[in-house]
């Protein structure tokens, strides 16, 4: 559904990423682990388009979004940044109306289905209370889950998140990544996502990806996983760790001495 | 987006008194007209040709003009603080006040003061400003909000220091004069014709930004957000700004440069509205239009002589803002 081929992006020619190659599935979620200035950001910059490609295709489909402007690319593709907007004043229904930019033309104004389509995905998130709320005046994790139903509402096959959960707390935070991980599922979309701690990773994405120095170096099937291939592919990153198994799960510690 | 019921009872409200404005506008002055003085020249029946001359071509179209250097200044404002992402922002955050400015004192120092042709260099040196500063993040390739502060700054230097070298070589006692009083803006000189030859340029603006509101939040989002959400940023942000220059600027090309009314209007609306959207702009002009309603009518009413207008919205607009500031605190407290 999403392939990068051959993808080196990076800034001002300086390359971050170099010769990515990644093909995600229909209904597949996917994690980018790595360490600070791995290229995380990077690689899903370069394929949502805020950066250039220095080399290299990006592939939703069969359509080569590599070229695309904007106002197409954004119907192939979503993206779910760091940080979003403040928004200040700005109710959530037209925050999540926004999602529908890239299906309008420069002139139309959202149709009576665009609003239908809105208020009912604002429904089955359960934030149909929150409707007429000043988005700024929400806690950070109806915002991010307002966040959420926006790309839904844009409607995407393919979504990149980078790190939706940095500024939710311990139960937003499995909340939000089940939601993400069912929706990608249930809708058929291939899902990115980029995450800071491998534990939120094991627990919620079908597949890790490894990135060191803007190169993948490793892959890993979670529906195969053996606590030993977990540890061998884990330690490529973080060095000395440990790896847990309890109840079919499993959880990366520090390893010890 | 659709207004809640409070946001129309407040937009009614201010055109109501907006309308109000108008009609008591239309009323002071040097000689003075009533309200039924008004209906008859309006319905042709009977009245001195002096007063009919005086509605028709000099006090009806003033007020006209005051009304929609009103709505340009307040929507203009509304805008820029929007897609800049700054509640200081005013109309000529990217220079093209000063750029105006520029072409009028041009007109007025090397071509004697011919206020066809000073309204027409200063219209054409505000656009030219507003491509040049385009133009300049063009160049620079990096098309953030910030560039475009820095170029519009760069602009505003330059046509600064242009006029300053205009000023010191004007002759003191009447180009002097002049540009000085330009930059202080009036509608003492607004005609008919005058009216008549900004007005499509005006409203294409208007219309541009009308047809586009749909943008201006979408602009007012982070860059990267608004890119992935679709925005072409580059294009979709030069029309906003050229539809906005060509409203501000086929005002103040006839007025002169008008203070504050940009900054204060804005923030009126959002004071008293809620929530944020295409109608807080819509009410920024309102309010904008408010505002100059009743400071050119002081204008030309309180002394004898023709006082600039910019001295008046100061004076108004800054009461206005500290009832609404203090309002707006008391609301959140």
């Amino acid at each position: 559904m999403l392939r990068l081929e051959n993808v080196t992006a990076g800034y001002g020619g300086k390359p971050v990423v170099r010769d990515v190659n990644i093909t995600i599935e229909r209904g597949e979620l996917c994690t980018l682990l790595g360490l600070n200035g791995s290229g995380k950001t990077t690689l899903l910059k370069a394929v949502s388009g805020l950066l250039t490609l220095d080399s290299g295709r990006c592939f939703v489909g069969e359509m080569d979004c590599t070229g695309f402007h904007e106002h197409r690319r954004a119907r192939f593709i979503s993206h779910i940044p760091q940080r979003h907007s403040k928004m200040q004043g700005v109710p959530v229904l037209d925050v999540v109306l926004m999602g529908r930019n890239p299906h309008l033309g420069l002139l139309d104004s959202p149709t009576k289905k665009d609003l239908e389509q809105a208020t009912e995905t604002i429904e089955k998130m359960g934030l149909i209370e929150l409707i007429d709320e000043d988005f700024a005046q929400l806690s950070e994790g109806q915002k991010q889950m307002v966040i959420l139903v926006r790309t839904l509402v844009q409607d995407t096959p393919a979504m990149l998140m980078d790190e939706p959960d940095s500024a939710l707390d311990f139960l937003n935070r499995h909340r939000m990544l089940a939601k993400i991980r069912d929706l990608i599922h249930s809708q058929g979309k291939a899902g990115l996502i980029t995450l800071h701690d491998p534990n939120f990773a094991l627990a919620y994405c079908d597949r890790l990806i490894l990135l060191q120095d803007g190169s993948v170096i490793g892959e890993l099937k979670m529906k195969t996983a053996t606590k030993d291939s977990i540890h061998g592919c884990l330690a490529l990153i973080y060095g000395n760790i440990e790896i847990l198994e309890h109840g079919g799960r499993y959880m990366m510690l520090q390893g010890s001495g | 987006m659709p207004c809640d019921r409070a946001e129309k009872r407040a937009l009614i409200f201010a055109v109501a008194l907006v309308a109000v404005a108008f009609v008591v506008s239309c009323c002071v002055g040097k000689y003075p007209l009533s309200v039924p003085e008004i209906f008859t020249i309006i319905s042709g029946g009977q009245i001195s040709d002096i007063k009919r001359n005086v509605f028709l071509t000099l006090r009806f179209p003033r007020t006209v003009m005051a009304m929609l250097a009103g709505i340009g200044l307040g929507m203009t404002g509304s805008v820029y603080q929007t897609i800049f992402k700054n509640p200081l922002a005013s109309p000529d955050i990217i220079g093209v006040a000063n750029g105006a400015n520029l072409g009028a004192a041009v007109a007025i120092v090397l071509f004697g003061y011919n206020t066809l042709l000073t309204a027409s260099l200063s219209f054409l040196s505000g656009l030219l400003v507003m491509l040049l500063v385009v133009s300049l993040v063009r160049k620079t390739n990096q098309a953030n909000t910030t560039t475009y502060i820095l170029a519009g700054i760069i602009l505003k230097a330059v046509s600064e220091a242009c006029i300053m070298i205009l000023k010191f070589f004007a002759d003191p006692e009447k180009e002097l004069a002049a540009i000085e009083f330009w930059s202080m803006g009036s509608f003492g000189n607004i005609t008919a014709s005058k009216l008549t030859a900004i007005l499509p340029f005006f409203l294409a603006g208007l219309a541009g930004i009308v047809l586009m509101r749909r943008h201006i939040a979408l602009l007012g989002l982070e860059d990267d957000e608004s890119r992935t959400l679709g925005v072409r940023l580059k294009l979709i942000r030069s029309l906003v700004l050229s539809f906005s220059t060509l409203m501000v600027t086929s005002v103040i090309c006839l007025s002169g440069l008008v203070n504050f009314v940009g900054l204060i209007a804005p923030h009126i609306a959002r004071l008293l509205l809620k929530r944020v959207s295409f109608a807080s702009s819509v009410f920024a002009s309102l309010a904008g239009a408010f505002i100059l309603l009743v400071s050119d009518g002081f204008a030309r009413s309180v002394y004898s002589a023709e006082i600039p207008v910019s001295i008046l919205t100061t004076f108004i607009g800054v009461p206005f803002l500290i009832y609404f500031m203090r309002r707006g605190r008391a609301r959140r407290a």
